[in-house]
Order: C-alpha cells, then structure tokens, then sequence
C-alpha cells in the first residue's frame, strides 16, 4: 500500500528479550516491517503485547536484542546512545499520551526545546509558527498548568513538528483526551503530516484511530500480525 | 509491637532511599554540631572550675586596687595560715631595640601557696620553682623571644634592670585562662622600689592565704565580717568560678549559635527530605488505609521507621562529637594549658536530645499528613494531595525552632532577639537569592542552549532553589564574616587612626614630675602628649540611694558599684567626645558637676540633675550630672566615663595620665626615660593591638572548623533537595534525551544550573558580608567608610559557584544517564 516511495522504517527479524526475575523473557520476536515515506502506519495491540518496546526501538530509544532497524538509512543496533540521541534529534518527532511539556517553560518555550537542541537561531519565530499551525498563537505565554489537556496535546504535536522530522511518533495522542477533543488532536495531527510530507508511526489500542492511517498491524505477544 | 517490627523491616527495605539517608545525615550532623560545641565548652568550663584553688594560687585571698592593709595578714597568721603577697599589672620590658608589653605578677618567695610554678633553667631541666628573688625576672618563653633574650640575659623592667632567672614554664593560674600576653614574673620588693605599685598605678593588689580548711574557714568569717579596703574583694573558689563561667558564657555564645545555625539548616534538610519521603510512601498509605490499618497504626508505623532511623544515627552522631572533641581538645591543648579534664559526655547525650526534637519536629507534619490520608485516596490521588499543603502543623518545626534557641541562648528575651534576627537575614537571603534568579531568568535567552536549560532548571523548582540558596548563604555569610571580613576590618581600624595617633600611655605621673616629663619627651621625638589628672575613688550613692543597694539589673552597673573608679576633668571637651543631652561645665559652677558617657547613662539610668556621691581618698563629693556625652572609644585617646568639673575636681588627691605618640625606633630612648622615671607604668597601644589581633586570630582559628558545620549543613539542604527534585529530573533528563540532547549537554546544563545557584548563594553571603563589615566597622569599630575589600568576597563568591556547581554534578550524575525509554514506560 505503500506509494512506491523509499522506505523510511525498515524492520528486519527485530527479537527483544530482558531478563526478569523468572528467567528470560521475549517481549518481541522477528518482528519485520517496512514503512515508506510519507506513509501513515499504525500499530495496534493490547496492553503488554509489545507495543510500547516497539516504538522504543523504532524511534531508537532503546536497542534490540537481535535484528536490525534502518531509521532513513540508518542502522540503529549499531549506533551507541549518543548517535542515535544525534539521529532522535535530527529526524525524529514525538507525540505521547502524556503531552510530557515542561511544566516551568511557556508554551512557547516548549516549542522551541527540538530547535534549542539544534541550535538553531530562528527557534523563536519557528516554534510561533509551528503554535499558529495548531491554532495556539493566542496562548505563547501561557505555561501547561494554565492550559486544558486538548491545547497541552496541540503544544506537543507543535514542538513533534517544529523541526521538520522525517518520522513522527505517536505513542496513544488521544489516550488522556475525551472523543470530541482527541479527534480534533488527531484531525490536526494527519493535516501537518499530510503537509509536511512527513512519516506518522502511531501505536494505539484504538480501532477507530488506526483506520485513518494508510497501513495497520496488530501486535500479539510479540509478534506482528496484520490487522484483522 | 507488631506495627514496630513491620517500621524497622519497612526501614530495612528503605534505608538506601535518597531522603532516608538525608534525614540520618543532617540528624548526625546536627548532633555533631551541637554536641562538639556543648562539650568542648563544658570540658573548658569544667576544668578551669575544677582548678579554681590553683587559679587563685591560694586557697582563699583578699584582692584590692592598692596595698592590703597588714591586719588581714595577721589575722592569717594567727590562724596558722601560710600567706603570700602579690601585684598584677602591664608594663612595657625593654631589651636594647626591643621593647615588648608584659603582664606582670610581682610576688614575695612564698608564691604559690597552692599549684605549681614550673621553672626551666634554660638548659632543658624543669624545676618547681617559687616567686623570684629581688633582682631577678622570670619570662616565658613568648616574652623571652619578643626580647631575643635566653636565661641568664638581663632586661630592664620598671626601669630596673633584672637578671633572667628562669623561663617560666607553667603557673598555677596558667598564665591567665588563655595566654595571650607575655608573662613575666618579678620580684614584690623590686616592683615597690621601682615605684610600680604606687598611687594610681593600675596594679592590682593580693594577699592569698592556704591552710587547714577548718583554719580558712574562720580566717574567711573573720574577713567577712571586717571592712575591706576600698574596691577590695575576698578572692574565693566560688567567686572565681562565677567570673569564668561569664567569661565562659560569651565566648561559648558564638559557638552556640553556629551550631544553632548548623542545627536548623539540618531542620530544613530533614523537612524537604521528610517532604519527600511522605510523597513517595502516598500510595503505600493509601493502600494501608483501604486494606483496614487504622490512622494510629499507620501513624505508629511511620514513627516507628523514624525512630528506628533516629536512634543509630545520633549514637553516631555522638561517638562523632566526642571523637571531634577529643582532637579539637588536644589540637587546642597549648591554648588552655594546665587544665586537665575527663571527657564529659552528657553534653553529647543533651545534644543527640536536641537533634532528635529537630528530627521530629521538622519531620513531623508531613509524615502526620501521611497518615491523614482517606482510605478512598486510593482511588483519587487528589485526595492525597493535601500533605504538599502548608497547615497548621508546620508550627511544630517553627516552635522546635524557637525552643532551641532559647535553649542554646539561655533567655528569652535573647531567644526573641535572636529569632527575629535569623528569620530576618533568612528573609532578607530567600529575597535577594529571589531576585538574582530573576535577572539569571532574563538574561539567559539570549545564551546557549545549555545555559537556558540550566536557568530553566532553577526556575521550574523557584521555591526550592531560593531554599538552597538562602542555607547555602546563611552558612556562607558567617564563615565569611569570620574568616575574611573580620581580618580586614581590623586592618582598616589601624589605618585608619591617623599616623601620629598616640601609640603609648603613661600612667601614675606625678604632679611635680609632668613638666620634665613633658621636655624629656619632647627631646626623645615623643609629641602629642595629653594629660589628664586621675583620680581613684568609688560611687557612693545616686540621688542619696545607696549604691550597692539599689536594685541594679545591669551585670556591668554591678561590677562598676563594687570597684574603683577613674575620675578626671577637664574645662574643655575632650576630643573624641560629643555632648548630646544637657550643657557642658560651666565656668566655675557653685555646685560640682559631672558629665556621664552614654554606657554608665544606661547602666544607672542617670538623668539630667541627678547627683552622684563619691568618695575619693579621704573625702567625698556630690556632684549633679549636667551632661552626658557620646565617647568614641576607638580613638586610642585618654577617656573616662565621667568627667568632673575643674573647679571642684582639682582639689582631689590625683595623679597624672598621658598619651603621646613616639615613633618606631626610638623605644631605647623610652627605656632610658623610664629609668629616669621609674614609677612610671608605660602601656605600648601597638603591642595591645597586636594582642587585639592575635586574639581574633586565635579566636576565628578556634571556631572557623566548627563553622564548617553551617556549611555542611548548606550542602545537606542542598542535597535534600537533590533527593525531593530527583524524580522530577530524571523524567527532565528522559524527556530531553528522547528529543535528542547529548548526555554532554545535560551534564552542562546541570553545570550551569549547580553553578548559578552557587554564585546566587556566593553573591548573596557575599553582600551579606560585606553590609555586615559595614555596619561592624560603622557602629562597632567607628571607622568611617569601611568596606570589606570586594576581591576576596568575589574570590569566596566564584569558590562557592564552583563547589555547588561539583556538588550539584555529583547529586546528578545519575539523572543524566536515564534512559530514555523512561518516558514511554512512565506513560
């Protein structure tokens, strides 16, 4: 289903396994997949299935036990913390269900964390752009505390979009949002990938939610399926 | 039984809990602090009070400004009592170019009656010696190096030249309780013939007798009920006691209240430590109370855990004192020679007391708030909330506070005075370290990324950054003020008097002698010479009320009733003076008039026309007050407290008194003077502000250590603050790392935070220093314009920036290392 684009996301028998206090224990196992640039692709699964270790590994958070992850070419299992921190900053966007701003810094300030990273002079007239994009222009100044769950949800996916990442992240966006304001979240959320031409990977155990990505798989004890 | 076998095995799980240590820490620390000062204190008192009998050098004695008539003498003698006599005063010994200022002690042979006189005789053998014979001086060893002379060499003393016959090595007194002057010992007789201890000297007479105590027991009866010569007193073990033990008081009230400091800075470790490990059990509680435990009982769990963290840590906390004592004891041993003690250890136990009432006071309201928890919490965290709150039980650590204070004061008014004084430089710090974060906010937009995250860190936790700030000040601004500000102000109080400020006083000058005195000094390069006529006598009675039976609740109005004192006059006002209430004397008033400084205006709640009673030699004299003035102490000028009008005055039995300034290196001619003049007692101003610095020196040497506990106790708050704001950072620390920051750059934004909050707390003791060198130098040592010098505070400042900055690393080190799929698990 892809659109015939080169693959941004490639999985190939991605194993992960930790050793807890009963003995070895496989969270993942060959995991394989492919995800092309631009793509909208989906990861379903209930709670315990992996989901969470997935998307650790494909945003390069956490390394596999075997296998192996090419993030735009490259080959994370291969690259120590601080060059896939180097990578993470450079082409990686975030969403997670906790918003996770910093509750000192205004929303702008939040914005502008990815581009500070960078070094990148403009950040301030990015992150106002980025905040006008998610309809927040009128709430800059304002710190998360003084903001509702939906507008806290729009700051992250502002900052998620700042610097132009190649893939974005989404670890449940609607999970701490009632129906109505999750939807406009997610509504915003395609429309900047849509325009941005950037890559959405989006773990979620809601159905709904997946339907509107291009591609979805489900996760069951560890091992991708494709959605039923 | 059962809840308190569950606390220790919870405490047992918990002990490696970054918040448990703490409160271990800072209750170690606070009985540390407090338990080294009560004991070094205690042990000094106790040994000085033990060997009181030495001190005196008798068992009993009479002590008076001039001679002791003979008849106490031979009231001992009847008894069967062994007597000796002696004189105590200063005076300058000169050696060719060397002159150097003694405490003197002229004895008859007879001295000591009680203790020891060790004696070296120059070749390295001690012998236990007596008084010295006429024609001979025994020096210690200070004196004999501030003269370059060995034993066998002569120095001339009272204008009479003296052979060494001795280094002394140790008297039953101990050379004073800490030997700050050289001490000389002559003979009673050459003291006489030299005119030493004639009118007006400031000798001090003894008579000290020893004996069977039943024998010194009705001699003591027998002086008791006879008149003793005027300002005289009975030297008893008791008296002697009571004057140390005040002495004792205000040197031990500065050690007290560094360690208060230290005290209540562990207070606010263990308060943001206990704040965190309420925080961190709120779901263990909540699920207690829903699974059935009763409020009580999960009460008694959380106090149980507690106590069984208490007991260990002030046992440590006291082995700790006393080991500390024990070395500062013997570090300090040529301080206070020749006072032998045992170690005491209640002090320590009374300290582990103390330090266990801050633990529970300041640990008590969040963990009291704990166990205030619903059951249905468990089910809405909300609920649980509400032990972050400020309540009505944050009076306990307050009044805990206040409790010690009093308690290490010892009144309550000094209690009152004392708190407001802290909370006021606290407020004053938490203000100023407010404000410095502000401008650290401002400006750090425009810096590296690094920088604005470091800012940001400190901004995010305002409340517990000025926390920091302000303990870490506190605890810096009294080191500073000690170590640094305190040499400096005693520099700028020599330079600024001016260069030809009289540097010598003269006393005991007779009438008949002043105008050859004056021309023989005047040939000798002396000039400035100010004389002032003396005269010795003692009030009497304040507007007809007697005295020493008035009601007087000053200590110093009570001494100065008992003792002689020095009265001169004058038609002018004196420079250095300044009349601000009533009129100076005028021209030969029809009644005597007297002018009283401020201090004895205080002391006796003198007004303007109260009439003042003295007795001087044989006769007395009313005279009405008609002035007071304000006397600048500091100008090394001839001042007296009261001054009496000319007309009246000039028929006083008086000698004479005189400053005068003589420049370096012309003390051979002095010595040569003073030959000339021996009944004259010279006093070297330069050598009492040599004493004056030696004793600050000595003193700061002393206690500068047991500051070190202010600041350790800064860096605990520091370090319970690490514990409380962990979490927080590790999450920081994740969610930076998954946007992509380099371990590098946290480590420097952590640098830049650890350091701004130091330099805020450098910058804010720092200035604190520096107002309080300013107002010490301003109203304390009346020097005009004094500012402690900027560059070494800044040195301390960048220090302080420095060492919280590695602190900071060491607390963090971890958090930079988080990983970041942290974040996603926290979802």
């Amino acid at each position: 289903m892809s659109d015939g684009s080169r693959p941004v996301l490639e999985v190939r028998d991605v194993s992960k396994s930790v050793n807890g206090p009963e003995g070895r224990l496989d969270i993942l196992s060959n995991v394989a997949m492919q995800v092309n640039t631009g793509e909208s692709f989906a990861i379903v699964g209930a709670s315990g299935s992996g989901k969470t270790t997935l998307l650790g590994l494909l945003a390069g958070l956490d390394t596999p036990t075997s296998g192996s992850i090419q993030l735009d070419g490259h080959a994370l299992e291969q690259l120590d913390e601080e060059a896939r921190a180097d990578i993470r900053r450079r082409l990686v966007g975030f969403v997670f269900q906790s918003f996770h701003l910093l509750p000192a810094l205004t929303a702008e300030q939040n914005v502008m964390l990815p581009l500070e990273l960078e070094g990148n002079p403009a950040a301030r007239e990015r992150a106002r752009e980025a905040l006008e994009a998610v309809e927040l222009s009128g709430r800059r100044k304002h710190y998360p505390a003084q903001l509702s769950g939906g507008e806290q949800q729009r700051v992250a996916i502002a900052r998620a979009f700042v610097h132009s990442p190649r893939v974005l992240f989404a670890d449940e966006p609607t999970g701490n949002l009632d129906r109505r304001t999750g939807r406009h979240v997610c509504d915003l959320m395609f429309a900047l990938n849509r325009d941005h031409g950037t890559t959405l990977v989006l773990v979620t155990h809601d159905l709904q939610l997946a339907e509107r990505c291009m591609r979805s798989v489900e996760l069951q004890e560890g091992r991708l399926e494709p959605l039923a | 039984m059962k809840m308190l076998l569950l606390a220790l095995r919870s405490l047992r799980r918990e002990w490696r809990l970054p918040e448990l240590r703490t409160l271990a820490a800072s209750l170690v620390l606070a009985v540390v602090a407090l338990g080294v000062v009560a004991t070094l204190t205690a042990r000094m008192e106790h040994g000085v009070l033990a060997s009181a009998a030495e001190l005196i050098g008798g068992d009993l004695g009479v002590s008076a400004p001039q001679n002791i008539p003979d008849t106490f003498a031979s009231a001992g003698r009847e008894r069967g009592l062994a007597i000796t006599r002696t004189a105590s005063f200063p005076s300058v010994a000169f050696a060719q170019q060397q002159s150097q200022l003694l405490d003197v002690l002229a004895t008859d042979t007879a001295y000591p009656l009680r203790g020891t006189l060790l004696v070296g005789d120059g070749r390295g053998h001690q012998v236990v010696g007596h008084g010295p014979e006429a024609g001979t001086v025994l020096l210690d060893h200070r004196a004999l190096v501030a003269l370059h002379k060995a034993v066998g060499d002569t120095v001339q003393l009272g204008g009479r030249d003296l052979r060494i016959a001795g280094e002394l090595l140790q008297e039953p007194d101990g050379g004073e309780l800490v030997a700050m002057a050289p001490r000389a010992l002559m003979s009673l007789s050459d003291a006489e013939q030299a005119g030493l201890l004639g009118v007006g000297s400031r000798a001090r007479h003894s008579l000290l007798l020893a004996g069977e105590p039943a024998a010194v027991q009705r001699w003591r009866l027998w002086a008791q009920s006879m008149a003793l010569p005027q300002g005289g007193e009975l030297i008893t073990p008791e008296q002697t006691q009571e004057r140390m033990r005040n002495a004792f008081d205000r040197a031990g009230s500065f050690l007290r209240l560094t360690a208060l400091l230290s005290a209540l800075l562990s207070g606010v470790a263990i308060a943001l430590a206990s704040q965190r490990y309420a925080r961190r059990k709120t779901n263990e509680v909540s699920l207690l109370r829903a699974l059935g435990t009763s409020r009580g009982r999960v009460l008694t769990l959380l106090l149980g855990t507690l106590g069984g963290l208490a007991l260990p840590s002030a046992l440590i906390g006291v082995l700790l004192a006393l080991a500390l004592a024990q070395g500062a004891w013997m570090f300090a041993s040529q301080m206070f020679a020749g006072v032998p003690t045992d170690l005491p250890i209640l002090p320590s136990l009374a300290a582990a007391c103390m330090g266990i009432a801050v633990l529970v006071g300041f640990a008590l309201p969040p963990l009291v708030r704990l166990a205030d928890i619903p059951p249905v919490a468990v089910f809405r965290a909300s609920l649980a909330r509400r032990i972050r709150r400020f309540d009505v039980l944050y009076l306990i650590p307050v009044a805990v506070a206040l409790a010690l204070i009093w308690r290490l004061s010892g009144s309550a008014q000094l209690a009152g005075i004392l708190a407001a004084s802290l909370l006021g430089v606290a407020a004053v710090s938490a203000l100023l370290a407010a404000l410095l974060l502000w401008v650290a906010r401002r400006i750090a937009p425009g810096g590296h990324p690094a920088l604005r995250l470091g800012m940001a860190a400190l901004a995010r936790r305002r409340g517990l950054s000025i926390v920091q700030a302000t303990a870490l000040s506190m605890g810096l601004t009294a080191l500073l003020l000690l170590a640094v500000v305190a040499p400096s102000l005693l520099d700028g109080w020599r330079q600024e008097l001016p260069s030809d400020t009289p540097n010598w006083f003269v006393l005991n000058l007779q009438d008949d002698q002043r105008a050859d005195f004056s021309q023989a000094l005047s040939r000798i390069g002396g000039n400035q010479l100010n004389m002032m006529p003396l005269a010795v006598g003692k009030l009497t009675t304040i507007n007809g009320q007697p005295v020493d039976r008035m009601n007087l609740k000053d200590d110093r109005a009570k001494d100065s009733a008992d003792r002689q004192l020095r009265l001169s006059w004058s038609n002018d006002l004196p420079p250095s003076n300044t009349v601000i209430a009533g009129q100076w004397f005028t021209p030969n008033p029809a009644q005597a008039e007297v002018s009283a400084d401020t201090m004895w205006r205080d002391m006796y709640h003198l007004k303007i026309g109260d009439t003042m009673r003295f007795e001087v030699g044989e006769g007395q004299l009313d005279a009405r007050v008609t002035s007071f003035r304000h006397v600048d102490w500091s100008s090394f000028r001839v001042n007296f407290f009261l001054l009496l009008d000319p007309t009246h005055a000039n028929a006083l039995p008086h000698t004479w008194l005189a400053s005068f300034y003589l420049p370096r290196g012309n003390t051979e001619a002095l010595a040569a003077l003073s030959r000339t003049y021996p009944n004259l007692s010279l006093v070297d101003v330069d050598a009492l502000l040599d004493r004056v610095r030696e004793i600050v020196q000595r003193v700061t040497g002393a206690v500068r250590w047991v500051l070190g506990f202010s600041l350790l106790a800064g860096a605990l708050v520091l370090s319970a603050a690490l514990a409380t704001s962990g979490q927080e950072r590790r999450h920081e620390a994740a969610l930076l790392r998954t946007l992509g920051a380099r371990r590098g750059l946290l480590r420097v934004a952590a640098a830049c935070e650890f350091a701004m909050l130091g330099l805020i707390a450098g910058v804010t003791a720092a200035l604190g220093a520096m107002v309080g060198g300013w107002w010490l130098g301003r109203s304390v040592f009346h020097i005009k314009d004094f500012m402690p010098h900027p560059i070494p505070l800044a040195i301390a400042a960048l220090a302080a920036a420095v060492v919280v900055m590695l602190l900071g690393l060491a607390g963090t080190r971890k958090v930079t290392h988080t990983p970041p799929m942290r974040l996603l698990r926290a979802e």
